[in-house]
This record gives C-alpha cells, structure tokens and sequence, in this order.
C-alpha cells in the first residue's frame, strides 16, 4: 500500500483537540486492514505522546509515516523541556499543571504507557523543545487474515 | 449483553440519543484518570467516572468502549452529548456513587 505521510500542528492547552492525531491514525490503520489489538497498541502510544504536547509544551507538531512494515512518528515541540527524563519515565511521577489534571491527565503513566506500547522510543530534551520519535514495527500477523 | 439492557435499569438514564445502544458490554471498568483508562480498559468494556469533559470520548473512541456511565448524578455538558451522538458512544447518567455502580452492574450480569 502507499506510504501515508501527514504532519500536525498540535496547540498548546488545546485540550479539547487532543487525541485527534490518534483518531486520524486510528482511522487510516484501520483501513489497511490491521488488527484491532495492533490498532489499539499504537493509537495509545500516539495519543499519550500528543497529550503531552498539549499538557506539557509551548505547543509543536507531529510528524508521521505510515507503510507496510512500520509506523513511525516523531513528536517535537518548543519547550520547556523535561528536566529529568528518568523521572519522567517513572510510573506514577508527574508534572502536570491543575489545568491537565481536572481534565483527568498528570497521572504520571504517559511516557511508561508510551514505552511500554512502541518498539523503539527515542526521547531528547533540552529547554529549547523536547522530541519523541517512536517507531512501531508490523507485520504480517498484525494484519486481519 | 448490550447497552440497552442496561437501561432497564431504574438507576440508569440514557442522556445522548440511542446511537450505539446495540454496543456489546463485556467488563467493567472505573476510573478518572486517562492514561489509567488508557493503558488498562478493554475493547467493550463500559467506562465508569466522574470526569466530565470531552477527553473522555476520545479515549472511549480509542478503546472502542462500550458506553460510559457517569457516576454520582455528575451533570454532562452539552459539547460532550453533541459529540458522542457522532461517535456512537452512549452516555449514561446515575445517581448511584461508583462503588454502587459497579455492585449494581455486576447484579445485571456483567461478570468483568
């Protein structure tokens, strides 16, 4: 099948738009005809990640590919950076703003959601921005017989 | 089971309209925060919280829940009720706290 390829520009504090990256994709891994539990596994990783952006950052994009053997996506945003990302990979440990937690996030499982659902996970960050590439393998079982 | 059997409850009240009421229910599950939601609830699984707010249906989309009950008489807003009617995701209202929720779901045979 083609290659799908989009990029989205995720808004700071957009709460009410978050999860459309996940839903979009959701959409597009349904009709090339892969498992739910597959479908399931990345639009959880997609949806933590773009939630963070919301949540976390001065706001960013998001950038994906779709093919035949893999998904991969990569998150960057503008800011403020994560000061400790061992701490941030910690189950429970969180950061979140009151705004982010009365909209039931900031319970600390994002990035440990998000790792424990991609195959490879690449986290940079500094003050400038923070980037999240994460890569999602397929195949052939993960696709409906 | 389905949604709609639910709704012979006298505790439980329909508030979006019947779309999604054919949705099969299959477990439980009771939470207010997302990424709990998220990393734990399966696939038809009925949604219990007092979250109010439109994240709750992405994640419900995501997930392909069945419906989601909002406990404690929690008043709904409006955007939340337009938006599910598109995504076929029943909103249920009751006054029973969570716990009690649960109890009375399990009584009507949903054994997850």
């Amino acid at each position: 099948m083609e290659t799908y390829a989009k990029n989205y520009n995720i808004e700071r504090q957009d709460i009410a738009n978050a999860g459309t990256i996940a839903s979009l994709t959701k959409r597009e891994l349904k009709r090339r005809g892969l498992t739910r539990e597959f479908v399931k596994k990345v639009t959880i990783g997609i949806y933590e990640a773009e939630i963070n952006v919301v949540i976390h950052s001065y706001g960013g994009d998001a950038n994906l590919n779709v093919t035949d053997d893999f998904i991969e996506i990569t998150f960057t945003d503008r800011g403020p950076g994560i000061e400790s990302i061992d701490e941030a990979m910690t189950a429970g440990f969180s950061t979140a703003s009151p705004l982010a937690i009365e909209n039931g996030f900031g319970a600390g499982m994002g990035l440990p959601n998000i790792k424990a659902v991609s195959d490879e996970m690449l986290l940079t960050s500094s003050k400038e921005g923070t980037k999240l590439y994460l890569k999602f393998y397929i195949s052939s079982d993960n696709y409906e017989s | 089971m389905k949604v709609k059997n639910l709704l012979e409850s006298k505790h439980f009240q329909l508030i979006s309209d019947d779309s999604g009421i054919e949705n099969e229910v299959n477990g439980i599950f009771s939470c207010d925060l997302l990424s709990h939601v998220l990393g734990f609830a399966n696939e038809h699984n009925i949604l219990i919280t007092v979250l109010n707010n439109i994240n709750v249906l992405g994640v419900a989309s995501l997930l392909d829940l069945s419906c989601v009950i909002f406990s404690h008489n929690i008043q709904v807003n409006e955007a939340i009720i337009i938006k599910t009617n598109e995504l076929n995701i029943p909103l249920i209202r009751t006054n029973l706290s969570t716990s009690e929720t649960v109890i009375t779901l399990h009584k009507m045979g949903v054994k997850n």
